[in-house]
Order: C-alpha cells, then structure tokens, then sequence
C-alpha cells in the first residue's frame, strides 16, 4: 500500500471532463511532478488532492485514510502557490506560524516551530518584515516554509517557480528538493516547464488531455517516451519519414538510405532523434545544412532532411571546424538514441 | 449555509430597496380618488413653476459641467505631467467638500459675499447664481477630479504631451484637442454625475434663495400631498437616466479600448 | 531652474484660487466667527453658547442619526456586497446591483424624503398594508418616520448602495488564493475572517465609514423635506438660524458650524489614525 492513492479520478466541470480516469500511487518521501501543457487537468487533480475541488468518480487516499469527501482544512496538506499567496497583513513569522495558530498551538511552541521553519528556508533573519517586504524569490520560500510548518502529511507545490526569473527558478528548485529530502515529505509538483520536472522529481507523470499519458523516472520519460505526445513535450524531437522494409529485424528506409535498428519494429513507425543523439558521419542520411548557432558549450546545426527540419546538437570542441550553410552532411545510423514511436500514437 | 444567507441580504436588501420605490409609485396614482390615475403627474407637468424651476436647474447643471471640465482637466493634467509632488494635496483638496457640509460652506459664502463685502455677489440676481454655480463645481469637485484623474491615469500624460510639444502644439491645443478627448470617457462619467447631484439639490439652492428644482420640490411638498410623490418618481427616473447613460458612456469607451 | 519652478506653480493657480475662494475661505470665515463678538474681537462666548441643551441635544441626536445609519449601512452593505461577490449568489445579479447602488446613492435629498413618506408616512404603501393585512399599526406601536429612527431608515437608502459601490472592488481584490491557503492551513472560514480577510479589509471599512458617517452628518434637504424643523437634528437648526435667526444670536449660528466641522474633521481624523495603524503591513 502506497502513502498517497489516487484512485479513478474523474473530473468534470459542467459538460466538459477535464480529468479521464487518473491513477496514481506515490511512495512515502517520493517526489512526483504532473508535467502537461496548461490545460490538461494537471493542476485540476492537485487541487482535488488539496480538496478545493471534489472528484466526480474516484477516491483519494491518504495514508491509507479515504480523504475524498474531506474539507481542505481536515486534510493536514502543506500547499505552495503560484502566486505566493502570503498574508499580506501578517508578518513573515505570523505567516509562517498561522497554520499552528489556527491548530491552537501554545505561542512558545509556535515561536521555535517558526523559528526552525525560517533556518530551514534560510531566512533566519525576516520573522518581523511584511511579505512586501521581500522579493519574489524570498517570498516564495516564506510560503514553503509556512506549508511545511504544521507538519503536513503531503506537499503539494502548484507551479511554485513559474512567477520568478530564470536564476532564482533554478536556485530554489534545487532548495525546494533538498528541503524535500531532508524531511523526506511526500511531495507533489505541477509544472509545464519539462527542464524543471526533469531536474527534480523521483517520478514524472506527463498529462495530457486530462489523461496521465506516461509515468515513469526522469530518465525513462525523455528516452523512452511512451507516446508521440510525451516524445514531443518532454525535449526537443527531431522525425523522420521511415518506410519499414522488415519489422522482425527493424530494417527501416530513411531519405533513400537503407539501415537495420536491430530490433523489432511494428509494421509503421514513426522515426525519431533527440538533437544530442544525432551525429555527423561520413555516410549515413543525407542532410544539407541550412544553419549554424554556436552556443559555447553546444553547436547547434539546423539541417534539412528530405524535406523536413532537424536539429543536431554536439559538444564544442575548439579543434573541430564548423560546417557551412548550404553543405551536404551524412548523419550517421549507428547508434540506440533513435526512437522509434508507435505510429499515430 | 452560506448560500442561504447571501439570499437573505439581498432579498433583505432588495426589499428595503424596492418597496419605497413601489410605495412611491403606488402613491402618485392615488390622486383620484377609488382609482389610479394620472393626475399628479398631470398637475406637476402643467405647473409653470415645474418647469420654471427644472429649467433652471438643467442649466445651472450644465453650466457646472462646464466649469468643472474646465477646473478639473487643465489641474489634474497639470499636477500629473509638472508637479506630481503636489498629487496628495490637491486630491486633498478636491476631498474636502466630501468633509465639509454644504451648509457650511453656502453659510460662509453668505457672510463672504454679502452686500456689504468686498466682492457683493449675492447683491444681484446674476451675481448670486454665479455664487450658486461655483457653489455646485465645488460639491462636484470631488467626483470630478476622481474621474478625470483615474482616466488620465490610463495615459502616458508625459509621453503624449511631449509628442504634441514636438509637432509644435500649444497648451490650449494639447489640452483641449489631445488630453480631452482621451478623458472624455472619464469626463463624461464625472459629468453625469455631476447633472444628478446639482439637479436636486437643495440646500445651497435654498439658502441663497434661487428658484431651482430642489426648493421647489421641498415646497410641494410641504403644501401637496400626491404631486411629491409624482415628483419623487420623476427624479429617480432622471438620476437613473443620468446613471444609466454614463455606465453606457464608460462600457463603451472600455469597448474602444480594449479594441485598440 | 528657480523660473521654471514658479512657472509649473502657475499652472494650478485657478484651481487653487477656485478651492480658495469657494471652499477654503468660506469654510475659514465660518470658523474665524464661531471666535468672535459681533464686535470682531476674539471670544470663547460663542462656544460656550453650545452648551445650551437645545444645541447639545441636537449634536447629540445628529451623532446618533449618523452613527446608526453609517454602522447600519456599512453592516448591510457589505452584507449584501459579500453576497455578491462570494456568497454563491448567481453572478447576473451583481450587474443590476451594482448600477441600482450607482443610482441610490445618489437618490438623496427632497425626493428620498417623498419616497419614504408615501411608503411608511401615516398613508403610507407599506404602511397601510401592514395595517390590512396584518393588522399592525406601526404607527400606534410608537414609530414615526419623523424620529430617530425614521431617518436613519430613510437615510439608509443612500448610505447601503454607498457600501456597497466602495466595497465591491476592495472584496473583489481579496485573492482566491489566500482563502485556499488558510483553508489547506487548517482554518475554519471563521479564523479566515478574522485573521485575514477582514484585517486586509479593515481600512477601507473605515474609510467607508467615516465617509458614510459624514455623508448623514451633513444631509439637509432630506430632513427637512421629511421633517420639516420639527426634528431638531444640528444641519436644521443652522438651516433655520441661517434663513431666519432662530437662536437670536449670529455669532452661535457659527459656532454651530463650527462644530459641525469639527465633528466631520474628527471623524476623518480618527479615520486617517486609525488607518495608518491597520495599514503598518502596506507600503
């Protein structure tokens, strides 16, 4: 029995079903993000988990408590939001001890939870300013720490990093999992940003449509994606038109040239290569390049295959001299970075 | 729960509200006797003194548009694009009237502009309306500046102002062919509002002795029984139209801006 | 640079003079006579002279008047603007609400005073049906429209819509996300209310209310349509001593003023301190 059970979740508003049947177990201490476009019911399920929102079929269970037909305010669920949704008349202190105000802790034990609570989160010094206080990045951590503060038995962050720069996004996701891991507190994350679902989950659960399409490690998501969908959304994906000339050995043709996967394919695929699993060689598919973007670390190689635009990625090397717009290229066929994806999946 | 008590306030509410309006109505028929009828509103409408008075009251109205706009729109621009320091105490300013009673303000111009003063204006006829109108711009002063000040808030005073300037127009032209018509919007919902507080108003009216609408409507009352509440309908429905005119006036200048 | 500054100074001066001659100097004038004979000098006579019981009972029951409809008002003003807003009423109510607030608020005065004496005057609608079909005579229960009581109902047909046009946006501006995260915290809607909702409210309630409590503080015309002099509330009696001097002495009709001033000024004060003390969380 896992900690956290969502059961056939079902959510309609009105006549439109934005949640199809959602499952889903989370270990104790697990990091799960529901990865999706806006718009796929990703946020719609957390928030039947918070309890704003109650499920038109299914059962949500906690610790093996059945927590359907609760009030959010029964549920003992630390919630961060997008919009930080600090108090703004309470202090960072008050702020951060109001859930244990409300549960009728004595002050002194308030005092040193908040206390605890703000090293945590590494601003030991704020307890007396008001949220306007502080900056976007500061006031996101305050609403970590008041979520955290009553001991919640789940933590749910709905696209907490999304109304912050780029450099604190990066920072604070790498506190929010170090946090996580530290007091090793079930934890779900909503995000559209696939970078940051990759970075720190334990598991992904991609969502689209209202339907949990793929769930699985960071690592399996982006390369073994289960559905055209997933392939698509999670990274950059380059395809290609292969006719397949024998399945049981996985002989494929690609613009002309001939070449075995060596495993079995269905009888129509659909080919396809993340950028940094391409590579040049001296004959393989033909390709003409079309563009060259140097990003230091990276070149990035724009080329065109029998019709179609893909991109190659590959490490700089200083030694290595930059091909030139209009160049005929081969791309090799070596290698298990292709992904061969069901076909009109 | 909470549904059925949202449904008790504004039943409550729309009770309280509706049942004067109703009674009001109810009470201008009951002129004839046995039967609804007409009559007070006939009586009222063929009264000279209505329609003496309600004139007067139109135009005293319009006229304090008039001199309000011109208060107003030339300061509030000026204070946004100049002297921005100055912002909380001029919108101090324009509140007072919200603070001082109009009583006290039309007994101060009693004593200040009496006969034996330096400026005489209550010694004549024409000198006591214009004592009358400044009054009225100052009870609109409030809602005026409010309007105008929020639709300018909506502009890049300085930007515009410094785009005219560079095409070599003047100030009559910036404010009057460029700043005006993007506040009329603003302008117009101040106005309004302006035409229904002047258009019954009573006090000032009365203590400086001008024939207008609210000193009429106090003397019927006094010396009629139906014909006041006649009256009383007729000016609900002129501070209605005046309301609803001026949500019309801002749902469509919001339309054209949302459209840009 | 110092040319510039007097020329940008320029730019207001009709304004300035406008509000100085029509609002600031009138207003001073008044409170310069409420301090002097009718010799022109300096005197403390005139405010003693307010202690008379006639002019204390009327301060008194003005007080009382605005202070039951300003409290009243706010109570079912924002009662019914909650409702709107959050209290699961169907959402095309809120429009016609709102423009009937825009229209209330400023249906005072004579009028309003017609419409509440043909509703709950002697022949009044409301009145004469509670009589036939529930045999009640309001009137030989002891209410009068031309009582306390009378006129804070009356006047309570402007000061609710006023609530209510103010107070919208601020319960509008309360966002989702706080009730969410006291909830998910563990807060009844109770504790929600009172530690956050109505704190973030607090100065606009009282901003509100000192304007509402103003706004009847100084109301005439609709007194005097529904009253005549017969109830004697402080703006009556400056109303009658101005027209006909009644006190038999100029110099208290001054004073009167002078204290009506003081009454608006202290409530806005109290306001503007209070406010400043709610707002410590605002920039």
């Amino acid at each position: 029995m896992s900690f956290l059970n969502l059961d056939h979740l079902q959510k309609s508003f009105g006549s439109t079903k934005v949640v199809h049947d959602f499952n889903l177990n989370v270990e104790k201490g697990e990091f799960v993000s529901f990865l999706g476009p806006s718009g796929c019911g990703k946020t719609t399920v957390l928030r039947m988990v918070a309890g704003f929102e109650e499920p038109s079929v299914g059962r949500i269970l906690i610790d093996g408590q059945d927590v359907t037909r609760l009030r959010p305010n029964q549920r003992q669920i630390g919630m961060v939001f997008q919009a930080y949704a600090l108090f703004p008349n309470l202090t960072v202190a008050d702020n951060v001890g109001f859930g244990l105000k409300v549960a009728g802790v004595p002050r002194a034990e308030r005092a040193g939870r908040v206390t605890e609570m703000l090293e945590l989160i590494g601003l030991p010094e704020m307890g007396a300013r008001f949220p306007w206080q502080l900056s976007g990045g500061q006031q996101q951590r305050v609403a970590l720490a008041r979520a955290l503060a009553p001991r919640p038995r789940v933590l749910l962050l709905d696209e907490p990093l999304s109304a912050l720069d780029a450099k604190i996004r990066v920072s604070l996701r790498n506190q929010i999992r170090e946090i996580q891991q530290q007091l090793g507190i079930t934890t779900i994350f909503v995000t559209h940003d696939q970078e940051e679902a990759l970075s720190i989950s334990d598991r992904i659960v991609v969502m689209h449509k209202g339907i949990a399409d793929q769930t699985g490690t960071p690592r399996q998501i982006y390369n073994q994606p289960a559905t055209d969908f997933v392939a698509g959304f999670v990274g950059t994906l380059n395809r290609f038109d292969a006719e397949v000339l024998d399945a049981p050995t996985g002989r494929l043709r690609v613009a002309g040239t001939e070449f075995a996967l060596g495993r079995a394919v269905p009888s129509a695929v659909s080919l396809a290569a993340r950028p940094e699993g391409l590579s040049l060689a001296d004959d393989g598919i033909p390709a003409e390049v079309t563009g060259v973007e140097f990003l230091g670390s990276v070149q990035r190689l724009r080329m065109r295959v029998a019709g179609r635009e893909i991109v190659l990625d590959r490490f700089n090397a200083p030694s290595a001299a930059l091909p030139e717009p209009g160049e005929a290229v081969h791309i090799s066929t070596q290698g298990s970075s292709w992904l061969v994806l069901p076909h009109g999946a | 729960m909470k549904r059925i008590w949202s449904w008790g306030a504004i039943v409550f509410g729309g009770l309280y509200f509706l049942l004067p309006l109703i009674g009001t109505v109810e009470f201008s028929l009951r002129m004839r006797r046995g039967e609804y009828s007409l009559d007070a509103y006939r009586s009222v409408l063929a009264d000279p003194q209505f329609r003496a008075t309600f004139s007067y009251s139109v135009v005293m109205a319009l006229l304090t548009i008039v001199l309000g706009v011109l208060i107003v729109v030339p300061t509030a621009y000026w204070v946004r694009l100049r002297l921005p320091r100055l912002r909380p105490v001029i919108e101090f300013i324009t509140l007072l009237p919200l603070v001082i009673p109009a009583i006290v303000v039309v007994f101060g111009y009693i004593r200040l502009y009496n006969t034996s003063s330096i400026l005489p204006l209550t010694g004549t006829a024409s000198g006591t309306n214009l004592l009358l109108l400044c009054g009225y711009a100052t009870l609109a002063l409030p809602y005026m500046y409010r309007a105008v000040d929020t639709g300018l808030s909506t502009l890049d005073v300085r930007s515009l102002t410094e785009a005219a300037q560079s095409l070599g127009a003047g100030w009559t032209r910036i404010i009057g062919s460029l700043i005006l018509p993007n506040v009329l919007g603003a302008v117009m919902s101040g106005a309004f509002l302006s035409f229904a507080i002047v258009i019954g108003e009573f006090t000032m009216a009365a203590l400086l002795n001008r024939p207008a609408f609210g000193p009429y409507m106090q003397l019927l009352g006094a010396n009629r029984a139906y014909e006041p509440a006649a009256l009383a309908v007729i000016a609900f429905a002129a501070t209605w139209g005046c309301m609803g005119v001026m949500q019309l006036i801002s749902r469509l200048a919001g339309v054209r801006k949302t459209a840009k | 640079m110092m040319s510039r500054f007097g020329w940008n100074w320029l730019g207001i001066v009709p304004f300035l003079a406008f509000a100085g001659l029509f609002l600031v100097l009138p207003t001073m004038n008044i409170v310069i006579g409420a301090f002097q004979n009718p010799e022109g000098h300096f005197t403390l006579a005139n405010l003693a002279g307010l202690a008379s019981p006639r002019i204390v009972d009327s301060f008194a029951i003005s007080i009382k008047v605005s202070l039951a409809s300003a409290l009243l008002g706010c109570l079912i003003g924002f009662a019914m603007a909650a409702a709107v807003v959050m209290g699961g009423v169907p959402d095309w109510i809120k429009a016609p609400l709102m423009t009937f607030s825009g229209v209330a608020s400023n249906f005072a005065g004579v009028p309003l005073a017609f419409a509440f004496i043909a509703t709950l005057g002697r022949v009044g609608l409301v009145t004469m049906l509670l009589k036939q079909w529930f045999g009640i005579n309001i009137y030989a229960m002891g209410f009068n429209l031309l009582s306390f009581w009378g006129l804070t109902l009356t006047y309570l047909f402007f000061q609710i819509p006023l609530m209510i046009l103010i107070i919208t946006p601020a319960l509008e501006g309360l966002k989702r996300e706080w009730r969410e995260a006291a909830e998910v915290l563990g807060a009844s809607s109770g504790q929600y209310w009172r530690m956050v909702a109505l704190p973030i409210l607090f100065p606009s309630l009282l901003g509100t209310f000192a304007l509402l409590f103003a706004n009847s503080f100084g109301a005439v015309a609709t007194a005097y349509a529904l009253t005549g002099s017969s109830l004697s509330i402080v703006p009556i009696m400056l109303f009658a001593q101005i027209r006909g001097d009644v006190l038999q002495d100029p110099h208290l009709g001054y004073a009167m003023a002078f204290g009506m001033i003081v009454v608006t000024g202290l409530a806005n004060l109290a306001y503007v301190i209070m406010r400043s003390r709610a707002e410590r969380w605002m920039r």
